[in-house]
């Protein structure tokens, strides 16, 4: 199949050092439809890290990977109060009246140069794929050309998801790109009559192989270890793991380090500090490695749309722990049957003992993971059924 | 040229940031560099908090670097609250040095107080010098333009009628039929619509009102019908949450009318308009409607009321119904069906003719007029009866006398956060801001509480009859 037009990405940030499942996502699809000869913009902000919005790129157009990249100043002009205080109200699920909505959303990261870009160039692209839906980007650009507009929704089983504010875009953009079952069964009780959709999932890199001894060598890893990887924060579940693992790891005795990498700050508990081991920001290599050497990969965010860590983790063979609370995961987990759910803390610790004491049990467990990636989630078939989507959807 | 262009800004929801988002486009294609300054966060380049002398010396400032500057203006916008007379002038005049201080300034007038209560006060005079220092002051009909010209006292060659629609683009792609699948319509029907911000001045529940009289002509040998009304408060104020909550009850209370209350994005505004087969604007007071051009875009039959500009702006435009009052808004309704038009029963019938009425005189007289009042606001008062079967006019006046103590209460909202002084007006909005979350479903209860009270009443004594119902209001 060939690319027939010119088409734009938007990720809310670009580049090699960016981390969140969302942007990965939409570069990699950028990527690939260039491989398929279409012609391929991306417009995204000059920040790197989400929680400053701070513009460490130069606004302008750059050639980058063998395409457009338009960036554009991300714009925090407020503290945010107001978005904080109606933030409150909305993860509460107090009912959130549509004028506050609006100040929420705007209340925060903006990036007006790309709603003019699109007001005024928007029909110059045959499609704007944006995401995730409650990013500003997403949310005003799919205003400005919604016969256009294809979401990569990314919709988690959240308060957002409910609030009125998104349901134009959830009934009107041109197409939404779903990722999993469980997110397309959300989509059908967020709205009834949803926007044409398409359950495309999501692609993950397959490593050819795995060095988990050199992993260790490098990063001076002795013993046995879990592991988490992305966003060290409280929406991710973060903060909860670490308490549970402390807790657990105290009463149970258990051998493990628990090896993290990705963005944000990690504040282990205190006395614990010497338990939690923080690599920061890895390489695609060394974070495969680094899937292949751990004991198992917790995966502690209730609200994932996809979890591509956790694909990434059975490609190297190694069990997963998840919070049952994300019924993406959970779905994942018991479909693929290589994965462990937990409601609680008592069940995270047991699912933990359980693979500190069965450690050839738990590498048995894992092993249809990978067979359950690579027949559903490789790259060049998630990119047929998004690219078939998409002539669908937009016009020539 | 380098244009500023001041204006509420998408993707906040607001007619006038519709509008605006529009023009922008258009100036911008001309070839101009054009930046945008909206009241608050928004898709605009810059924003200001506009209201107040200090947002207008704060514009001052700005407005030096453009060769332009074009305003979409709205008092709402710029002048403080309780406009009282010298707040008003001091507005003004701050503004007006803002305008001076700019190259060139336009202003496209959505609405504007007139002042004509107070033709000699501070505020007229100050309003004088703040529309002189104006270039080009753009409205939408020649109404207008007179009436601006008569109170400001303009050089008529400096007020200019431009086309309201005329930068508009259609925002949506579907058609009649894809429009209806996704907003979950029945093909078949005759689809009325009533679009856009729910407030008093909109007058949706007159539609509501005559879409209900229709039923009373029991309709169904005529085609299959709805009245669907879309929008969202404008302002989370009680105000206007109290009229959403009326127009919900009355909705109820209304079969065939479907309430859809919700943000509603440009496409999902224009997707509506699709869907319809005739959109129903039966405004208490507005200058001009972005939705009369927004339907013509879209060839939709439009019945609009003969307020403000309206009649003017949609000219002699094809598939337009001007009308009077609420008869006239019935008798559009039926005619859109291609019903005959007849007298509804009950209380909507026609009043007798003056000299009927003369023949009769004296206190009977007075009080067959009581009467007629009383059945005819009892029947509109909720579109209809309140009950399945069509109450005869004494019920109806005897249930309009036992409520009559409880609609005499004023719904209770919030008080106003305004204040002359802006530190108060802002102590105000925090206190309000941080109590909400404990008052207002107080004040909510309270007002349904009131509805549902005056609903139970008024069902009880029509069921109970004329003269039950009577005695028990009366001592």
């Amino acid at each position: 199949m060939t690319g027939p037009g010119k088409i734009a990405f938007v990720p809310a940030r670009y580049g090699p050092d960016v981390i969140g499942g969302a942007e990965i996502v939409l570069a990699t699809l950028a990527q690939g439809f260039r491989d398929r000869g279409w012609e391929v913009e991306i417009l995204t902000s000059c920040a790197v890290d989400h929680f400053s919005w701070e513009n460490v790129r130069e606004p302008g157009v750059t050639e980058e990977d063998g395409m457009t990249v338009r960036r554009f100043p991300a714009v925090v002009s407020t503290v945010g109060a107001e978005r904080a205080v109606i933030e409150a109200e909305i993860m509460a699920g107090r009912p959130t009246s549509l004028v506050d909505q609006q100040h929420w959303i705007n209340d925060g990261m903006r990036m007006p140069d790309l709603y003019h870009h699109l007001l005024h160039h928007g029909a110059d692209y045959r499609a704007v794929v944006l995401g995730p839906y409650p990013f500003w980007p997403a949310f005003a650009g799919a205003q400005v050309v919604p016969e256009r507009a294809v979401l990569l929704t990314c919709l988690h089983d959240e308060p957002y998801a409910y609030l009125d504010l998104f349901t134009p875009a959830f009934t009107g953009a041109a197409g939404l790109l779903l990722l999993s079952p469980p997110e397309h069964d959300l989509l059908h009780r967020v709205v009834e009559r949803p926007a044409p959709h398409a359950l495309t999932g999501c692609g993950v890199e397959v490593p050819g192989t795995y060095d988990p001894d050199g992993f260790r060598e490098k990063y001076g890893i002795t013993g046995r270890f879990v592991m988490y990887a992305g966003r060290r924060e409280g929406a991710k579940g973060w903060e909860r793991l670490l308490e549970g693992f402390a807790r657990a790891t105290e009463r149970r005795g258990l051998p493990f380090t628990l090896v993290t990498m990705g963005s944000g700050e990690v504040r282990p508990p205190a006395g614990f500090e010497d338990r939690v081991v923080d690599l920061g920001k890895l390489s695609t290599t060394d974070r495969d490695n680094a899937f292949a050497a751990a004991d198992a990969y917790l995966q502690p965010s209730a609200y994932e749309s996809f979890s591509r860590t956790i694909m990434e983790a059975w490609l190297a063979g190694t069990p997963v722990i998840a919070n049952a609370a994300s019924a993406v995961v959970a779905d994942h987990c018991r479909v693929s049957g290589a994965g462990l759910l937990y409601d609680d803390d008592l069940e995270l610790e047991e699912a933990l003992v359980f693979v500190a004491e069965a450690p050839e049990a738990a590498a048995a467990l894992a092993r249809p993971g990978r067979d359950y990636v690579l027949d559903r989630y490789q790259w060049p078939d998630v990119l047929d059924r998004v690219e078939a989507a998409l002539l669908e959807w937009t016009p020539a | 040229m380098r244009i500023l262009v001041v204006t509420p800004f998408p993707p906040v929801r607001d007619g006038i940031a519709a509008y605006a988002v529009q023009s922008v486009k258009a100036l911008t294609a001309q070839g101009h560099d054009v930046e945008v300054l909206s009241p608050g966060p928004s898709a605009a380049h810059h924003h200001l908090q506009l209201v107040g002398p200090r947002g207008a010396a704060a514009l001052a400032k700005r407005v030096r670097a453009y060769d332009r500057v074009v305003v979409q203006f709205h008092p709402e916008f710029f002048y403080p609250l309780p406009p009282t007379p010298w707040a008003w002038a001091a507005e003004s005049l701050a503004l007006a040095a803002a305008f001076r201080a700019a190259r060139e300034v336009h202003v496209v007038v959505h609405e504007i107080d007139y002042l004509d209560s107070r033709p000699h006060g501070p505020e007229r005079a100050a309003g004088r010098l703040l529309w002189g220092a104006v270039d080009q002051i753009h409205v939408h009909t020649e109404r207008e333009r007179a009436d601006f010209v008569r109170a400001f006292g303009v050089r008529p060659d400096r007020v200019r009628v431009t086309d309201h629609g005329g930068d508009f683009t259609p925002a949506t792609r579907h058609d009649r039929a894809s429009a209806r699948v996704s907003l979950g319509l029945p093909p078949e029907e005759h689809v009325f619509l009533s679009i856009g911000f729910i407030q008093q001045h909109k007058g949706f529940d007159r539609a509501i009102a005559a879409f209900g009289a229709l039923d009373e002509l029991e309709i169904s040998d005529g085609p299959p019908a709805r009245l669907v009304v879309v929008g969202s408060a404008r302002q989370g104020d009680a105000a206007n949450v109290a009229y959403v909550d009326k127009l919900r009850a009355q909705g109820e209370q209304t079969p065939g009318v479907d309430l859809r209350i919700g943000f509603v994005s440009d496409e999902l505004f224009d997707r509506w308009l699709v869907a319809a087969d005739t959109v129903v604007l039966p405004y208490r007071s507005i200058w001009s409607s972005s939705v009369l051009e927004r339907a013509a875009l879209y060839g939709r039959d439009v019945v609009i009321t003969d307020v403000g500009g309206l009649a003017q702006q949609a000219g002699d435009r094809d598939g337009v119904t001007v009308v009077a009052d609420d008869d006239e808004l019935a008798a559009a309704l039926r005619a859109a069906l291609g019903l005959t038009d007849r007298a509804p029963t009950g209380g909507s019938a026609a009043w007798p003719a003056p000299g009927e009425l003369d023949e009769s005189g004296g206190s009977d007289l007075r009080e067959r007029v009581q009467e007629q009042v009383r059945t005819r606001a009892a029947s509109r008062r909720r579109g209809g009866p309140v009950t399945g079967a069509t109450p005869d006019p004494a019920s109806l006046a005897a249930a309009a006398a036992a409520t009559a103590p409880l609609r005499q209460l004023h719904p209770m909202a919030n008080p106003s956060v305004a204040s002359a002084s802006v530190g108060a007006g802002l102590l105000k909005k925090v206190v309000r801001r941080l109590t909400a979350w404990q008052y207002d479903p107080l004040l909510h209860q309270v007002n349904a509480l009131q509805e549902a009270a005056v609903r139970a009443v008024e069902q009880s004594a029509v069921q109970a009859g004329p003269a039950r119902a009577v005695d028990d209001t009366r001592p």
